[in-house]
């Protein structure tokens, strides 16, 4: 019955939308074994478009199609790409941590500390997530028997809280295994969870139907004292630590939600807002579930992705302090939904259609930077698999070991970016694959922008990068666009090296960055964020309040803490201190990594902006060795190259000047060189001078420009040697005599004045000298050259 | 026909141009003349002007076989030789008996054949090429006389007639330097100063102008009003090309009757001789003369010849493109022909085409041989050249404008100077400040730049083979009580009127110190 169904509107769509299948499907025929991001998307999105309008009111028939087409789609692509091993932009490595134990009864995500937690019947066992190893052994800590709903160490590592029951939670010192058990004060109202918090004021938040409840913990007394209450009725909740914000959902529908984000800094109630809910017919109230709404960090900023099934929409919302903004909606191509956010990158996995697609919310586009894909798993072992798994394949192919199911409903995104699968108690960390994304993309600028945004693999980033731009100057695109790829990675570096700075006078941060993890990443944006809500001083955010200006003001406020740690306000002092511990934990972690491995050493780079001078030496010097002919386009490069650095305050060591010079004297473009360094293009150095000196064997000119620069230089010493060798000693001399050179030999004037063979010059040479340098009489030059000059003259007398 | 001579006698100036490989047989010496004006002069006078000439070369020629004579200074004429090609000899009689060209100096008449020369060659190639072509000498001669007259004569009232014999005898006031062009030098280029960020984007600019045009071989000329920006070409045809440019190409010289500051235009108040009254019945007898000799080629030719000097022929266009209907039109599009000219150094043939965005002028030189049809190849660089590049001119333009600082940009007060660097770029005050000056100081100056020149020819001879140029300087009191001051170091060269200078030496001598040291980076700072 549901095939017929499914034939039926398959067969509806084929006839009404023939003519865009044909030419989506034309499209990808002609383009199959080169597979580009948006490849054939106009066609796509209007075959999309007319699927969507044939089978309006199917939502179900809707995903099927899409899946359809997915599916189709990616074998296509197993088709097109075996040879190469298998493309996707995202992926999972093989082998993943296990969990597995005798006796678990489940698997919880503490995601404050980045803990794996596994409890048997009398102990917990948990397993570091941060840095991501599947060897990591587990640690084992001792509770009681008991019903568990959900287990957290506190943010300082010493002591446990699990949740019991929906009255009670019980708390372990780790060290003294003491215990103790808060209850809840009224039968009426249930714990829905609760979470650690860095917060000033207090240790544990507990959630509650009735509301929030801040307590703080203490072992001496054994006893949680309650802060302050925030009363409230609650459906359900959302948390994560990366933002320090609590979503508490109220209402029938559940859709109104007020936030709360409790970060070191204090405690910000965010205003109530209502999520956007379609109907499908009037009375018809579809209600919001929490698995519906995700908490997302990306680049410091805190959104709100909340499923609207009924719209098959994914609506965004962004987070600022004073106001909550819808910012656009995501399509839904599943029923089930779950997003990821690796290297502040979103992934949305559509989990039905067994896709994950990619988005950079970094500027407004919503449009994806990727076509749907499947997750792939790599470094599957050889006796598994030959070729790449694809979508929904069984690895289980020859050993029955651990059945992994692709997108299977046993699988459980954890933030930010793991996923938990329940069934074989595994856990896998999702990583991009960047050469994939950049090389399925033909938009070189943006494309680089994209990369230079990637801090989680800093160094591979900056090699991808530069191998990009190499090719695209050695494949001769139009300087207009190499121009704006390298405008792009010049602002990313002045960026860098701005935000560097600033971080300087922050201390750690950076260097918990270096890290390179993304726990480091996500609480340091999430302090970024938590500034946003410092006080009265911070700024307004206007609802318009654009993305370029955002980045502004995430400078801003990193200078502002800056400033603030300089006045030593008791509030980022307290947060200087708990981020110092924060970077001392992952400092320590960094260093297993290292013993691990030492590869690691080249990735401590904080991003991959690219200085000038390894554009010099990793894009210009190899491109000028591989391009033949005639320069003029490479120095065309170099120009715009320079023209980015100037426009924004870049210095530029001299080996770049040195080498155009190469180049252009190479092929005789010496108008070009002499205007070049006449109007300071190049600017002047000794570096410089010197090159132009070497070529001025081959024009007088360079060598008078090369004299021209070094005296205005003031570079006396070799100005002064230069002009006795073009043989002006006379004016070599009037010269040194006004600097007051006397670096320079006599001997070397003294000979150019007697191969001059003029017997007054080489008298008045030798009178200067032994006026201008004390003692010079004394030497057998003098002795010499004055016999010489006597000789001169009686020579000349006779 | 007398009244013509008395006219062109008037004018105190002959200027011929003879080969001497040509007419060597007795009864042929006609051949050799290339070109004379004036050319209603009696062939006995034009021949006699020519074998005196001839003479002295042969002659000079024996003591310097590679230099032959320069100068004749005789006592009411001075004759003025330059070689231009191989045997193609150029020859200016400028006479000594007016007071006004008395102080002429030979060396600015030289680099007026010169630069006539050049221009010459670069719309029409070399002389020799030419006669080679042709050897009747016809061709030569009807490019020769429409190209010099355009030269010669500055650009004065609109020409309406086609006729260019009727032009050139309607009196024109032929341009000749004076003493009162001391402080300039011809055959030079002038360069706008730029700052270190506009001259990125210039560079930038150019690169994507090549870029675009397809060709890597393509070189591009830019002005801002009429001065240089940037040049790929060499420096021998930059000089020329920027020449033409300034003539007839830039804002000021498309819009005739424009400002003065440029020197090219400028009328010259020194010299003004009252217009002539028109006097065109001598045209029919010249122009019978060479009817009658070049009869064959006549019909052809007239209409052939191309006049790239003539004035007020260029245009911009609605693309921007600068246009003029000298070449013709293109018989299929109606757009007008795209001039083309030689390089001197590769003589390669290049199509010229001129863009102009306000005060900023671009010409960029396409090799023909890269482009296939024509003009239809052209316009398609021409397209491509807007798509890729009009932003950024607009915004060169925009970025030399804001650091333009108007005519008088280069004016130092207190000074009037010269400044000369390698013979081929030079600065000078403002034409309308150098007119300033007292009869007196440029008179003296003149005087002291020909003694300069002497000086350096003579520093030349002697010590060929040692690249240091010599070192000069010279201070002169002139009668008025002025400082006239010339100083040359290493290639470089300034030339300098003080009038407010007070007595002393050494108060003058301080005043170029600093003149120096704050325009020319001290290279003229002897101490």
């Amino acid at each position: 019955m549901k095939e017929r169904n499914t034939t039926s509107t398959l067969k509806r769509i084929l006839v009404n939308c023939s003519s865009q299948a044909k030419e989506y499907g034309g499209c990808v025929a002609k383009k199959v074994p080169e597979v580009e991001r948006d490849m054939c998307l106009k066609e796509f999105l209007a075959l999309k478009n007319c699927m969507q309008n044939v089978c309006l009111t199917s939502v179900f028939c809707y995903i099927k199609n899409f899946s359809m087409s997915a599916n189709a789609s990616s074998s296509q692509l197993t088709v097109g790409l075996s040879g190469s091993g298998g493309l996707s932009h995202a992926y999972v490595q093989y082998p993943p941590l296990k969990c597995n134990l005798p006796g678990s009864r489940g698997l919880y995500y503490d995601d404050a500390n980045k803990l794996l937690l596994s409890p048997t019947s009398d102990q917990v066992f948990s397993w570091k997530t941060v840095p991501f190893s599947p060897h990591v052994a587990a640690t084992a800590d001792y509770i009681n028997e008991g019903p568990v709903l959900s287990i957290r160490y506190s943010l300082d590592a010493k002591s446990i809280a699990v949740h019991r029951s929906n009255q009670e939670i019980q708390f372990f010192q780790r060290e003294t295994r003491e215990t103790f058990t808060h209850m809840c004060k009224s039968e009426s109202e249930s714990i829905l969870g609760f979470f650690w918090t860095d917060c000033p004021v207090c240790d544990l938040v507990v959630v509650k139907t009735s509301g929030l409840d801040l307590l703080t913990v203490s072992f001496t007394s054994k006893s949680v004292n309650l802060v302050e209450t925030k009363k409230l009725s609650v459906n359900w909740y959302v948390y994560t630590h990366g933002s320090r914000l609590v979503l508490l959902a109220s209402g029938m529908q559940c859709k109104t939600l007020t936030g709360f984000q409790l970060s070191s800094v204090g405690i910000v109630r965010l205003p109530r807002f209502e999520m956007v809910m379609a109907k499908s017919d009037a009375n018809s109230k579809p209600v919001l579930a929490a698995e519906d709404v995700f908490i997302i960090t990306v680049y410091g900023r805190i959104y709100c992705l909340q499923i609207d099934r009924v719209a098959m929409q994914l609506h965004s919302y962004r987070f600022y302090r004073d106001a909550v903004v819808q910012q656009g909606s995501l399509p839904m191509f599943s029923s089930k939904i779950s997003v990821s956010v690796v290297d502040n990158v979103l992934l949305v996995h559509q989990v039905d259609a067994r896709v994950s697609i990619l988005y950079d919310i970094f500027e407004d586009s919503r449009a994806p930077i990727s076509a749907p894909l499947p997750l792939l798993l790599r470094g599957l072992p050889q006796s598994h698999t030959g070729r790449p798994v694809n979508v929904g394949e069984s690895l289980d192919r020859n050993s029955s070991n651990h059945e992994l199911m692709f997108y299977g409903d046993d699988w459980t995104f954890l933030v930010p970016d793991l996923i938990c699968d329940v069934a074989s108690k595994s856990v896998w960390k999702i990583h991009l694959d960047l050469e994939v994304i950049s090389s399925s993309s033909s938009e070189v600028p943006s494309n680089l922008e994209f990369l230079q945004r990637r801090k989680l693999e800093a160094s591979k980033t900056k090699q991808l990068c530069l191998a990009i731009t190499r090719a695209f100057i050695l494949e001769r695109r139009p300087v207009t666009m190499v121009a704006k790829a390298i405008d792009v990675l010049v602002s990313s570096y002045s960026h860098s090296v701005k935000t560097c700075s600033n971080l300087k006078e922050t201390k750690v941060d950076e260097a918990s960055a270096s890290v390179g993890t993304n726990a480091s990443n996500s609480s340091r944006s999430a302090k970024d964020e938590s500034r946003v809500g410092v006080g009265d001083k911070s700024f307004n955010l206007s609802a318009s309040d654009s993305d370029d200006q955002s980045r502004e003001i995430d400078s801003r406020d990193l200078q502002k803490s800056g400033k603030e740690n300089l006045l030593g306000a008791e509030s980022s002092r307290g947060e200087v201190q708990s981020s110092s511990l924060h970077t001392q934990q992952l400092g320590l972690g960094n260093n297993q990594l290292n013993a691990n491995n030492s590869e690691r050493q080249d990735s401590q780079l904080t991003s991959p902006a690219i200085s000038p001078d390894e554009m010099y030496s990793c894009v210009f010097v190899p491109v000028g060795e591989e391009i033949v002919g005639d320069p003029s386009y490479l120095v065309a490069i170099i120009v715009e190259f320079l023209r980015s650095t100037n426009s924004e305050k870049i210095k530029v060591r001299p080996n770049i000047y040195v080498f155009t010079i190469q180049l252009l004297v190479r092929y005789e473009r010496f108008a070009e060189l002499s205007l070049l360094i006449i109007n300071k293009v190049l600017e002047p150095s000794k570096e410089v001078a010197m090159q132009l000196l070497e070529s001025g064997h081959q024009n007088p000119q360079m060598r008078k420009l090369a004299l021209d620069m070094l005296r205005q230089l003031s570079l006396h010493h070799d100005y002064v040697t230069l002009l006795v060798q073009d043989g002006c000693y006379l004016e070599a001399l009037r010269y040194a005599r006004k600097h007051k050179v006397t670096s320079v030999r006599p001997s070397l004037f003294l000979e150019a004045a007697l191969a001059s063979k003029d017997s007054q010059h080489l008298a008045a040479v030798l009178r200067f000298f032994s006026d201008f340098i004390a003692g010079f009489r004394n030497t057998p030059e003098y002795q010499d050259y004055f016999r010489i000059l006597n000789e001169m003259n009686t020579g000349l007398a006779v | 026909m007398g009244l013509a001579s008395v006219n062109t006698a008037s004018e105190g100036m002959q200027l011929c141009i003879f080969d001497l490989r040509r007419g060597q047989q007795e009864g042929q010496e006609l051949d050799k003349i290339l070109f004379f004006f004036p050319a209603d002069l009696p062939f006995a006078t034009q021949l006699s002007v020519i074998g005196l000439s001839e003479g002295l070369i042969t002659f000079t020629r024996i003591f310097s076989p590679d230099a032959a004579c320069e100068v004749i200074e005789a006592e009411r004429h001075s004759h003025v030789f330059y070689e231009a090609e191989s045997d193609i000899w150029m020859v200016m009689v400028v006479d000594k008996s007016k007071e006004s060209k008395a102080a002429c100096q030979v060396d600015a008449l030289r680099k007026v054949l010169k630069e006539v020369h050049s221009l010459f060659v670069l719309f029409h190639g070399t002389m020799r090429s030419m006669l080679e072509k042709e050897t009747s000498g016809g061709l030569i001669r009807s490019h020769l006389y429409p190209f010099i007259t355009d030269y010669l004569s500055g650009c004065g009232d609109l020409n309406l007639t086609c006729n260019f014999w009727a032009d050139f005898l309607i009196g024109r006031k032929l341009q000749l330097p004076s003493f009162h062009d001391c402080l300039m030098e011809r055959g030079t280029v002038q360069m706008l100063t730029v700052g270190r960020e506009a001259a990125i984007e210039v560079q930038s600019l150019v690169k994507v102008l090549e870029c675009s045009a397809g060709t890597t071989s393509c070189y591009s000329l830019v002005l801002f009003q009429d001065l240089l920006v940037s040049t790929t070409l060499s420096p021998d045809d930059t000089i020329s090309l920027f020449t033409y440019a300034v003539l007839r190409l830039t804002p000021h010289a498309l819009s005739s009757g424009a400002t003065s500051w440029s020197y090219l235009q400028r009328t010259n108040a020194g010299s003004q001789v009252p217009a002539l009254s028109t006097i065109t019945n001598s045209g029919s007898v010249s122009d019978n003369i060479y009817r009658s000799r070049d009869a064959s080629l006549d019909q052809e030719n007239n209409c052939q010849v191309k006049r790239p000097l003539h004035h007020n022929r260029w245009f911009r266009g609605n693309d921007g493109f600068l246009a003029s209907d000298i070449w013709g039109t293109d018989n299929g599009s109606q757009t007008s022909v795209t001039p083309i000219v030689y390089l001197q150094l590769t003589e390669e043939r290049m199509y010229l085409c001129a863009y102009q965005h306000k005060s900023l002028t671009i010409i960029l030189l396409v090799p023909v041989s890269s482009i296939l049809n024509g003009e239809q190849g052209l316009s398609l660089v021409k397209q491509q050249v807007l798509e890729n590049a009009s932003l950024k001119m607009l915004m060169v333009e925009e970025k030399l404008s804001k650091g333009w600082g108007g005519e008088n940009a280069y004016h130092v007060s207190g000074y009037r100077y010269l400044l000369v660097d390698d013979e081929r770029v030079s600065r000078a005050s403002p034409p309308a400040k150098v007119m300033t000056l007292a009869k007196e100081s440029l008179l003296a100056l003149s005087k002291l730049r020909e003694e300069v020149n002497l000086e350096k020819k003579r520093a030349k001879c002697s010590s060929s083979e040692v690249n240091c140029d010599k070192e000069l300087e010279i201070c002169v009191r002139a009668k008025n009580g002025a400082w006239v001051i010339a100083r040359t170091s290493r290639g470089k060269e300034l030339y300098m009127v003080l009038e407010k200078a007070s007595e002393t030496l050494l108060y003058a001598a301080d005043s170029v110190e600093k003149f120096s040291n704050r325009y020319c980076s001290g290279v003229f700072s002897l101490d």
